[in-house]
């Protein structure tokens, strides 16, 4: 007979499978236990001297096995915790150093067991989701980063960058309603927090703030609104959206900027203004390598026979 | 605002208090144990008392670890710009008590770490110093990162033999990734004042895809002065390169502001 095959990251196995034991022993079995000690040593005290000899010499040893069982368990509990933050560092650089085979294999590991800490399961999840995003397993990276959503008071930031990375895995998997809708939700959570901290700042300060767009706010969802109106032949949207977020493009997304100038690039290929679209694509490819930024989005991959990207230096290339 | 001083006096005292408390509950569990049969031939004094000393236990590290997240929310108050609603958790942090030394000392660190981020190097310099002389554990990774946060208060300070000092230390240890990206930051910066532009571009190859996994001015810093330093070895691909890129990533005069000698790359 032959074994069912496992596959590899198999979100609704991984999912249950890493789901926290609760604790065997609660406090007040602990008190309840301390009590019946107590009652008991009380009842054979009472027995007689030889009795309460005996029982003085048991509970010693007894005690002594306790205090030492407490010890080794503190421990083992305490550097398997540890263990397991060490694991999710390990996975959270492999992921930062682009070697997502291994990462991947860490990540079915540790998920395919209880993990000690529920802190330690979300992050987990959060690396799964953007590994299976790398695999072009978009369905189920959107699955993950749902059940995040649904099932874990995140915070601000990890919940806007996990609802950020469901909208860009909608448009890559041309859910382009459910995308657009994300995308509103989005500019209305981003829109509503930069409210409240201009009327943070007004109060401070004493003067009325100006109110940014979201675009400028979050760079991330510039960045997935101009990916949207490239995908959807909106070239003169995105050029727009980028030319009003530029700054902020750079300052938020570092060297992830590359992903803006290669879509502006095919934004201005689609206007046939060649001269721009050379330019943008020499800028992409000078901070990014051009295999990687046509994977990210493959609706840029056509560029490649038609411009030039930038000549690195012989050691870089 | 906590004067840095004041903070590190206050968790000096703090410590000692916290260790007299840890020791003076362990010697009550062992004379719990060890004079038993003398009290009380049945025991019960002798349970009681380690019952007693295991839930005070209990309760001093529910409290230190309460301190250890209100003095860990502030890294993300630091991270955020946010550096009143910081100095507010950290502030509680180091009153609070604890019978552990890690949770005082990452107090400090975080006082130290958010005094960085004001550009009040002095005092940051002053908090990393005080959190090394109390030796941490090596693999709480604290005392890496009070070091390098110490290398960079120094660097800018112009304090070039400490810097050295601290950085030499620091390549006999493991780091992590995000150690080492922040090394490379302070590394280039250090040896670009010291004008050793050919160890600058030692591993180019490396440096520039470690540089590429950092925020944005770091970045732009660290690849610019790795450009400097291509330009005043004549590798004038490198130059031309590193250069465009920074050109990608930020605006040069913000850049320049920060580190006048970076002025030099796109002088005509």
């Amino acid at each position: 007979m032959s074994e069912p095959s496992v596959q590899f990251l198999d979100v609704p196995t991984l999912l249950e499978k890493s789901q926290p034991r609760g604790s065997g022993v609660r406090f007040w079995q602990l008190a309840g236990m301390f009590l019946f000690i107590v009652l008991l040593s009380t009842y054979i005290t009472s027995r007689g001297a030889a009795a309460a000899r005996a029982l003085s010499l048991a509970s010693g040893m007894i005690m002594l096995l306790l205090v030492g069982a407490m010890g080794v368990i503190s421990f083992t509990i305490f550097r398997r915790t540890q263990e397991e933050h060490l694991r999710l560092e390990a996975i959270e650089e492999l992921i930062r150093l682009r070697r997502w085979t291994e990462a991947g294999i860490l990540l079915q590991q540790m998920l395919s067991q209880p993990t000690r800490t529920s802190h330690a399961r979300v992050g987990g999840l959060i690396f799964l989701a953007s590994v299976l995003a790398r695999y072009n397993r978009f369905d189920d990276a959107i699955a993950v980063q749902e059940y995040l959503l649904e099932h874990f008071q995140l915070d601000g930031g990890t919940a806007h960058g996990l609802r950020l990375a469901r909208a860009m895995a909608m448009l890559r998997e041309d859910h382009l309603f459910d995308a657009d809708r994300a995308i509103s939700d989005l500019r209305r959570d981003v829109a509503r927090a930069g409210r409240v901290m201009n009327e943070a700042a007004a109060e401070e300060t004493n003067e009325v703030q100006e109110t940014e767009a979201p675009q400028t706010l979050s760079s991330g969802l510039a960045l997935v609104e101009i990916y949207r109106d490239v995908k959807t032949g909106h070239p003169t949207e995105a050029i727009a959206t980028f030319e009003k977020t530029l700054s902020s493009l750079r300052e938020q997304l570092g060297h992830r900027v590359a992903d803006a100038y290669m879509l502006i690039a095919k934004a201005h290929d689609l206007l046939h203004q060649t001269d721009q679209a050379q330019s943008y694509y020499e800028s992409a490819t000078r901070l990014a390598p051009a295999i990687e930024l046509h994977r990210r989005y493959p609706e840029t991959a056509g560029l490649a026979e038609k411009y030039q990207p930038a000549q690195a230096p012989g050691e870089a290339a | 605002m906590i004067s840095a001083q004041l903070a590190i006096s206050k968790a000096r005292r703090d410590l000692t208090l916290g260790a007299i408390v840890r020791w003076a509950m362990i010697a009550a569990a062992v004379a719990a144990l060890m004079m038993q049969p003398l009290i009380d031939g049945a025991g019960v004094i002798g349970v009681s008392i380690l019952f007693g000393v295991g839930a005070l236990w209990m309760v001093l590290s529910f409290r230190s670890m309460r301190g250890s997240r209100v003095a860990a929310d502030s890294s993300t108050f630091i991270a955020a710009g946010q550096f009143e609603l910081a100095e507010r958790s950290i502030a509680e942090a180091l009153d609070s008590f604890s019978i552990f030394r890690s949770v005082k000392l990452l107090s400090l660190h975080h006082l130290a770490a958010l005094r960085h981020a004001q550009n009040r190097w002095q005092d940051s310099a002053l908090l990393c110093q005080a959190v090394l002389m109390q030796k941490p554990r090596t693999t709480s990774g604290l005392d890496r990162s009070s070091r390098l946060l110490l290398a960079d208060s120094l660097l800018e300070l112009g304090d070039l033999r400490g810097v050295h000092e601290n950085l030499v230390r620091l390549y006999n240890q493991r780091l992590t990734l995000r150690e080492a990206l922040n090394l490379l930051v302070v590394q280039q910066d250090y040896l670009a004042r010291i004008s050793a532009w050919e160890p600058m571009l030692w591993q180019v190859n490396t440096k520039v895809q470690m540089a590429e996994l950092l925020p944005t001015l770091q970045s732009a810093r660290t690849q610019a002065l790795m450009a400097l330093a291509a330009k005043n070895t004549g590798r004038l691909d490198w130059f031309d390169w590193l250069r465009k890129r920074v050109e990608l990533l930020i605006d040069v005069q913000h850049l320049c502001a920060d580190r006048p000698m970076l002025s030099e790359l796109w002088k005509q």
